[in-house]
């Protein structure tokens, strides 16, 4: 247990977070690159003043007639993805951990509000899930890979839930969260969750053609 | 009510695509996919692929989808997944019959109407992954032969419809002929150095609506527009090939029409109500030629009507008093937006205007866009089951009381035309230009 | 029976339900620097301190823990059993001390792992009270 635990909180730490901002970097300069050589036209539409317009809207809650047409998902997905945010940015506990490692600090929620938070990202991705076994049209494009990001992700707040309350086992239990909350930022930059940085690009881009271009809206 | 029985998506009957497949094989199908991966896409295709996540949102935003019941297959991503993430995961390695589906699903259940990239969360633009689809069938031989025929039309004659040269020129001076019985002084100029407006057409136009010239000429008489058509090739703005995948044709083609223009050193090109033929040059003909925004000023019908009418240029009788509703054209309206521009003329010459829903950038397509009804009678009975949703829309603006619609665009004309009468919609179609010229004060001397 | 005697008996229980428990931990475990805590989110570690030590053969060392600092650098053979860790490690205007709960943190934790003995999880100190 003490072993793991030092690898854990160690050296894989250290690998997941080289892993996740490296591997980041990595995709980010390639697709630059890459867009730089085959798709300048790109460059020239991007207009910062449409993209941030629509990813304004996007980033609204109901802010678009999809979200209108689909409550249920627009307020599970927003939620989901504030809370996502917020929960292991302010946990008390991993505030401490970085007090302890790097002698700095910043705001931290009551636990109570951190537990609620990840109580509630662990019942989005089942909502999600459930979404993707019974609705047709989300089958029809889920894979395998849709399910384990699913549960990758799922996992360090449903661990973090466990551990908190410390249900059985939670001292194992922790080098469970350890672990799946390091694997989750590894696989970010090679996965769908790359989405989180790519979001900003194509919905900027679509906002400028149909801003600049189209002079139409796209919300 | 119907006078179709659905085809079985499986069955096609098509020859340019049944002998286009049976002329690959799977070294020649990665090696091509491969090239146009490697040579013609980049960045964007990968992200549009890799950034997907596989949420389904997107497809309400179909009207495919929709009108299919709501079948996964038809949705914008679920296309995108028969097709391109199969083509990108084996590396091109995939089989003829997947070629041929992937030609089905391509050019026939995807009308490039771009609606969905409003639906999807991340504006994945399905419509362009598509095309990509098209250019390897096209690189690959593997097309739909109708459209297929408009695009070897286009390379021998530059124009759509096999319209030999002399017989565009006699269309013009019938037609001019025509209309001075109405208006003894009109002319269709041909050929002016240094109009303002240089007009130009769709193919069909001359083989199958002269009378949509006729009139553009009455309303360019009547406003006294300086303005010119050209005699030679070049008159054509339509564009089958930028359909069909053929970007090179796609390139002459429009290079023949932004210089046509300005030999004639013409001010702006004004458009016929076309929608495809405005993409073409507005968007996707200029961009391939290296010109951001076209090299001179492009003018749609509608943005010329309003032009007309916001300038007092032209006046009318009385306002048109049948009661009409609007379909907005994809390729204007989230192409172009021009659907306040619309709402304006259809105000200052109609009476009654009753709203469409959903209306505006969100209008559905008419299902014929994108090259589909261009891909002729084999997939026709496919094309009106796959736009059912529109029938209901029509039918409901009916009940609100319009009995006309208005779709300033050809395709949109060729599309609702067999809706309305597939499902017994019983609406009458026109043109702007057609309400235009019917209620208009007509010069007399 | 009137309301003053059921005030002063409910009274009773109340006291007793918390003086009995706190009377019996009092001996052998202690809450290090409780009042040092304002605004507590977590039970409190009780710390045996004299099982802890015996248990850790750290009866000799005291100063491991209770060292004592002047200008930043170590002192040696002087310690600080007599003070509070509060009176160095705490911040003035931080209801939640971070940084003293992270010296605690680290101090226990960084020692456990070395020696492979010991409570390294959030919970198995601050153990949820039952
Ligand atoms: C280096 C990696 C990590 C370490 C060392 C770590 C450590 C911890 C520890 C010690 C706790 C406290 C458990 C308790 O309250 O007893 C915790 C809670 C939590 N962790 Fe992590 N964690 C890591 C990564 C992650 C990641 C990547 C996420 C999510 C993205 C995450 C989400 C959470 C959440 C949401 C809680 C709070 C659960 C609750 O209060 O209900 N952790 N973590
Ligand atoms: C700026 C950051 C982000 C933005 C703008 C963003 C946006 C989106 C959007 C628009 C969706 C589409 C489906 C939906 O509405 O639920 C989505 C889905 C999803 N996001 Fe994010 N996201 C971000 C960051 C993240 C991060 C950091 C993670 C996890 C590490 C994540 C995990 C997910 C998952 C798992 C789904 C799919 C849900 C499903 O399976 O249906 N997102 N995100
Ligand atoms: S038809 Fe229109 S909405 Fe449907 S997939 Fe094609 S572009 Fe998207
Ligand atoms: S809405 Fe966008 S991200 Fe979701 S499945 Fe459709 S294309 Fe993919
Ligand atoms: S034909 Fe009309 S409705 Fe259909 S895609 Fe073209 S512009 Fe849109």
């Amino acid at each position: 247990m003490h072993d793991i635990y030092a690898i854990l909180t160690g050296p894989l730490a250290w690998l997941s977070f080289a892993v996740f901002l490296g591997g980041s970097l990595y995709r980010f300069i390639s697709l630059y690159q890459l867009a730089r050589k085959k798709d300048g036209a790109v460059f020239q539409y991007m207009d910062l003043k449409f993209a941030l317009r629509s990813i304004a809207h996007w980033l609204t809650p109901f802010g678009a007639k999809n979200m209108r047409m689909n409550p249920a998902m627009t307020v599970v997905t927003f939620a989901f993805h504030i809370a996502l945010f917020i929960a292991p940015l302010f946990v008390f506990a991993h505030v401490v951990l970085i007090e302890e490692s790097f002698g700095i600090h910043w705001f931290t929620l009551p636990d109570s509000v951190a537990d609620i938070l990840s109580i509630i990202v662990v019942l989005s991705c089942v909502f999600f899930f459930a979404r993707r076994i019974m609705r047709p049209e989300v089958k029809f494009l889920t894979t395998w890979v849709d399910i384990v990001i699913l549960i990758i992700v799922a996992a360090p707040f449903a661990t973090g839930v466990w551990v908190f309350h410390q249900w059985a086992g939670f001292p194992t239990m922790t080098l469970v969260h350890i672990f799946s909350g390091e694997l989750m930022l590894a696989i970010i930059p090679f996965t769908k969750l790359f989405h989180m940085f790519l979001f900003p690009f194509t919905r900027g881009y679509i906002g400028s053609e149909f801003g600049g271009v189209r002079m139409a809206k796209d919300w | 009510m119907t006078d179709s029985t659905p085809v079985p998506d499986n069955e096609i009957d098509d020859q340019g695509i049944i002998q286009g497949v049976e002329q690959l094989s799977p070294e020649k199908i990665e090696r091509i996919i491969n090239e146009v991966l490697s040579e013609e896409t980049g960045a964007k295709l990968k992200v549009y692929v890799d950034t997907c996540v596989h949420c389904g949102l997107c497809s309400e935003g179909c009207h495919y989808y929709v009108s299919r019941d709501k079948d996964p297959k038809f949705s914008p991503a679920g296309k995108v997944k028969q097709t391109m993430w199969e083509i990108m995961r084996k590396k091109g390695k995939v089989s003829p019959e997947f070629i041929k589906q992937a030609a089905v699903i391509a050019y026939t259940q995807c009308n490039l109407c771009k609606r969905c990239a409003m639906y999807c969360p991340f504006g994945i633009d399905i419509a362009y992954v598509l095309s990509v689809v098209r250019r390897i069938c096209h690189r690959l031989g593997v097309v739909p032969l109708y459209i297929q025929d408009t695009a070897h039309s286009h390379s021998v004659t530059g124009n759509q419809m096999w319209v030999k040269d002399d017989e565009w020129v006699d269309t013009l001076m019938w037609q001019e002929e025509e209309a001075r019985d109405e208006a003894p002084n009109l002319r269709i100029p041909l050929d002016v150095e240094g109009a303002d407006t240089f007009y130009s057409v769709i193919g069909p136009e001359p083989k199958f609506r002269a009378q949509l010239i006729y009139q553009a000429a009455m309303i360019m008489n009547a406003a006294g527009e300086d303005w010119t058509m050209p005699s030679m090739p070049g008159w054509d703005n339509s564009d089958m090939c930028m359909f069909t995948g053929d970007y090179e044709m796609m390139e002459r083609l429009k290079k023949m029409h932004f210089e046509a223009a300005t030999k004639l050193k013409a001010k702006r090109i004004v458009m016929g109500e076309c929608g495809h033929a405005f993409r073409s040059v507005y968007d996707m003909g200029n961009r391939a030629l290296g010109w951001k925004m076209p090299p001179i000023p492009i003018v749609h019908a509608l943005e010329y009507y309003h032009e007309l009418f916001s300038q007092d240029k032209i006046k009318i009788k009385h306002k048109f008093d049948r009661p009409v509703t609007l379909h907005d054209p994809c390729n204007i309206v989230r192409g172009r937006g021009l659907h306040e521009m619309a709402r304006s003329v259809v105000n200052s010459t109609c009476k009654t205007f009753i709203e469409m829903t959903p209306n505006r950038e969100h209008n559905y397509c008419c299902g014929a866009g994108g090259g589909v009804i261009n891909c002729g009678p084999p997939f026709k009975n496919a094309r009106l089951d796959s736009n059912k949703i529109k029938a209901e829309q029509l039918f409901a603006a009916k009940a609100k009381g319009a009995e006309v619609v208005i779709a300033p665009c050809h395709n949109c004309h060729g599309g609702l035309e067999d809706i309305i009468h597939h499902y017994g919609v019983d609406m009458e179609l026109k043109f702007l230009g057609d309400i235009i010229y019917e209620i208009m004060e007509k010069p007399e001397e | 029976m009137n309301t003053t005697v059921k005030q002063m008996i409910l009274l009773f229980l109340i006291s007793a339900g918390v003086l009995i428990p706190s009377f019996s931990f009092c001996d052998d475990y202690m809450n290090i620097d409780e009042e040092a805590f304002t605004k507590k989110q977590r039970p409190f570690v009780s710390f045996n301190h004299d099982e802890h030590n015996e248990m850790a053969g750290l009866e000799e060392d005291c100063a491991l823990c209770h060292h004592m600092y002047e200008d930043g650098k170590l002192v040696e053979d002087e310690s600080s059993e007599d003070m509070a860790c509060s009176e160095c490690h705490a911040k003035e205007n931080d209801p939640k001390q971070m940084e003293l709960a992270a010296t605690y943190h680290k101090r226990c934790r960084e020692c456990h792992v070395e020696k492979k003995q010991g409570p390294i999880t959030c919970g198995a100190c601050h153990k949820k009270v039952k």
